[in-house]
């Protein structure tokens, strides 16, 4: 049959509307399930619902009304009896929902078989287990109509409360949210999620329908806000593409929602920014390729320095590289131009190879004086962390160790970038220097000629302290606070 | 106003069935300092802050912050929970995790003017955060998380705070960091009661300390009462393992 012929009937432009209806709401009920870690219980009283249909069919006979309190009151008496479980006995939470559930689940299908052995009675138990879309009434659209109603007014209005409860519960006690109150609230809501969602995709998949589209969402943004108006969207795609995917290959519609909220979640677990799988790898691959170059970086600064000739050889040998990798990463290097033709060093580049071992050389300092580790074993975890310490942090760390310039081993720690090769700071009790020609600080050149210490001064050093220094110069003398001290390039007079 | 104590705590005592928790404590804390709880484990402590919180059910005794029963005044006591009961991938920004202190403020469905935003803002730059504030919560470090929630105290307004092992997974530096922020806030006048297990850092930290043991072994300020006869009364249980320590002779 035509696929437009057929969406244009009335059965199909009702489940149309109802499989959108039950999308969203479950979309968005199931943000607050799946943070609150009971996709479970969404679980549960999907089955448990059952044995309240059969009491309100032997009640009432075939009514949706019926049906519905019938269903909602099952679910709050599993709500009930797996918290009562959960906090009166020894059970683990996940084993009591699983005896509740079951129990609930097998009376209700004993029932629904014990009924239908009377003539007459037209109660399918496969209408329960995977829904019945095609046939919904008007009644069942004005039932999940008001049950979505219900469920948003709520979520809108108690959104603060169900926020902090969900994010942290004692908060939420302490600012006086009746946490248990909301909690059964929520159960409530749930219920009705549930049984509105019995006749598009029934009570064994309607989990999907709950936790598939909010955990898709819960990739895609970092706000509550924002992953609840995902969730919603998603359940709302899932439950219409899966109706008209169900039409189009003339299948059951429950399973077919239910795959195709699986198909949008692997969509999105590969492609969503920052958590999708993609772009994590590619993060890694980045992240891979840097602590290669940087390590490159800091051998040819090494080699530069002890003046050995730079060949692929030597620079594969002291990697521990292939050399065909070797010539792969200096051609990185070269098109950031952070080395020349000759493979040596830019400035560029030697100004990046002098931060890293900065930041491994401080790292080690850290180490050694903080935790009292021995500099033998702090060398491999400085050799990883030289290649993720922000700046910041590292400032932080030099602060703190007082602006170290030996490392644990004796090696010289370089400055930061924008400070002199010799500062002041260094200087030792009793020795003469110049203030250097060049400067690296402007600000340090025009503070230094306010205390008549132009470049080319004669001083000498009468005393330090932690970075501070006390200068004689020209007759007088001087004391300049560490951070002064620090930033003013000198040369030794031999 | 100036001679209401903190917290009032008469002659409280609580079991959980049984099992007696805390056993007749009286104690007035003065506003405007930084007090240390130690003691050991199943000392109370933490039953000691659900009291200060009024989240006991059963309990003997009364409990007054500033000077009237808890439920009144439930604004004015900010919590911060311990680093490890929280959900670090929840959908939240720093911003999201501070604009909550603002909520028992406004009720559930008043909205958030721009004074309230005004406050929050200023919380996140005295937290010195406020260039993180568009972060989510689970890409901050143990320091920054740590601030996060000191800064939805501040935007709370709360006079009282609880922090229950806050030094837990940070580093030294924001350690020493942290506690120079409480010490500026307890000189604005707030009192902040701290749980803490590392018994070296007392002295330095806290003005005033709380000894407990079931019972109040003792409190007052941190030079006269942290000694070693008083540590030794407190984990009496645990004497060897100090001994080994160094804590006391």
């Amino acid at each position: 049959m035509d696929f437009w012929a057929v969406i244009q009937q009335e059965w199909a432009t009702r489940a149309l509307i109802a499989s959108t209806m039950v999308g969203l709401m479950c979309g968005v009920l199931g943000v607050f399930l799946v943070l609150r870690h009971m996709s479970l219980v969404g679980d549960a009283l999907g089955h448990a619902i059952l044995p309240g249909v059969v009491v309100a069919f032997i009640l009432v006979g075939y009514n949706t009304l019926g049906f519905f309190i019938g269903a909602v009151a099952a679910g709050m008496l599993t709500a009930l009896g797996i918290t009562w479980i959960q906090q009166h006995m020894r059970t683990k939470n996940d084993a009591a929902i699983g005896i509740v559930f079951t129990a609930m689940f097998s009376i209700g299908v004993m029932g629904i078989s014990w009924i239908s052995h009377e003539e007459g009675v037209h109660l399918d138990l496969k209408d329960f287990l995977f829904g019945n879309v095609l046939g919904v009434a008007d009644q069942d659209l004005y039932l999940a109509a008001m049950t979505l109603v219900m469920v948003l007014a709520s979520i809108i209005i108690l959104y603060r409360p169900l926020f902090v409860s969900t994010f942290q519960e004692v908060v939420a006690r302490t600012i006086g949210i009746k946490v248990e109150t909301l909690h059964y609230f929520l159960m409530l809501m749930l219920s009705f999620a549930v049984v509105a969602s019995l006749q598009t995709v029934g009570v064994i998949l309607v989990v999907a329908m709950l936790i598939t589209p909010a955990s898709t969402a819960l990739l895609l943004s970092k706000r509550l806000k924002w992953v609840l108006v995902w969730a919603g969207l998603i359940g709302v795609v899932s439950a219409v593409g899966g109706l008209l995917a169900a039409i189009v290959f003339e299948t059951t519609p429950g399973p077919a929602i239910a795959v195709v909220a699986t198909i949008l979640y692997l969509i999105a677990a590969f492609i969503a920014p920052e958590k999708g799988l993609a772009m994590r790898t590619w993060h890694r691959i980045q992240l891979q390729r840097r602590i290669e170059e940087e390590d490159m970086l800091k051998c040819l600064f090494h080699l530069c320095r002890s003046s050995t000739p730079i060949t692929i050889e030597a620079l594969a040998q002291s990697l521990g590289q292939s050399p065909r990798k070797v010539r792969r990463v200096l051609s990185r290097l070269k098109a950031k131009s952070l080395i020349d033709d000759k493979w040596q060093l830019t400035q560029k580049g030697r100004a990046r190879a002098a931060a890293l071992i900065r930041a491994h050389r401080l790292w080690e300092t850290y180490l050694a004086q903080r935790t009292g580790l021995k500099p033998e074993h702090i060398h491999a975890d400085a050799e990883r962390l030289e290649h993720l310490l922000p700046e910041e942090m590292l400032d932080t760390i030099d602060e703190s160790l007082g602006f170290p310039s030996i490392d644990p081993h004796g090696s010289p720690i370089p400055p930061k970038e924008g400070l002199p090769d010799h500062p002041l700071s260094t200087l030792p009790v009793g020795q003469q220097a110049r203030i250097a020609p060049t400067q690296p600080d402007e600000q340090v050149v025009a503070e230094l000629w306010r205390l008549g210490l132009p470049p080319g001064t004669q001083i000498e050093c009468l005393e330090t302290d932690d970075g501070e220094v006390l200068i004689r110069y020209n007759g007088q003398t001087q004391r300049l606070p560490s951070h002064i001290a620090r930033k003013v390039n000198i040369e030794l007079v031999k | 106003m100036i001679d209401v104590p903190a917290i009032s705590i008469r002659g409280l005592s609580v079991s959980y069935g049984r099992k007696r928790v805390l056993s007749n404590i009286w104690l007035d804390i003065e506003p405007g300092v930084v007090v240390g709880i130690v003691g050991p484990n199943g000392a109370g402590k933490s039953t000691l802050f659900k009291a200060i919180m009024g989240l006991l059910d059963q309990y003997m005794g009364e409990v007054h912050v500033l000077g009237k029963p808890v439920e009144e005044v439930r604004k004015q006591v900010a919590y911060i929970p311990q680093r490890d009961d929280i959900d670090w991938h929840f959908p939240a920004t720093v911003y999201d995790i501070v604009v909550m202190g603002r909520y028992p403020h406004k009720g559930l469905l008043r909205r958030l003017d721009a004074q309230d935003h005004a406050i929050v803002r200023q919380a996140l730059q005295d937290m010195d955060i406020a260039q993180l504030q568009h972060r989510q919560i689970g890409e901050l470090s143990g320091g920054q998380q740590q601030r996060v929630f000191l800064a939805r105290a501040l935007a709370q307004q709360a006079d009282i705070l609880l922090l229950d092992e806050p030094f837990v997974g940070v580093d030294v530096t924001t350690e020493e960091r942290i506690i120079q922020i409480l010490k500026k806030l307890a000189r604005s006048g707030k009192t902040m009661l701290v749980v803490h297990h590392d018994l070296s850092t007392v002295q330095a930290y806290f003005d005033k300390v709380v000894m407990l043991n079931q019972r109040l072994i003792a409190y007052g300020d941190t030079d006269t009462t942290f000694t070693e006869e008083n540590i030794a009364a407190t984990y009496r249980s645990q004497l060897p393992i100090l001994h080994q320590a160094g804590l006391v002779e």
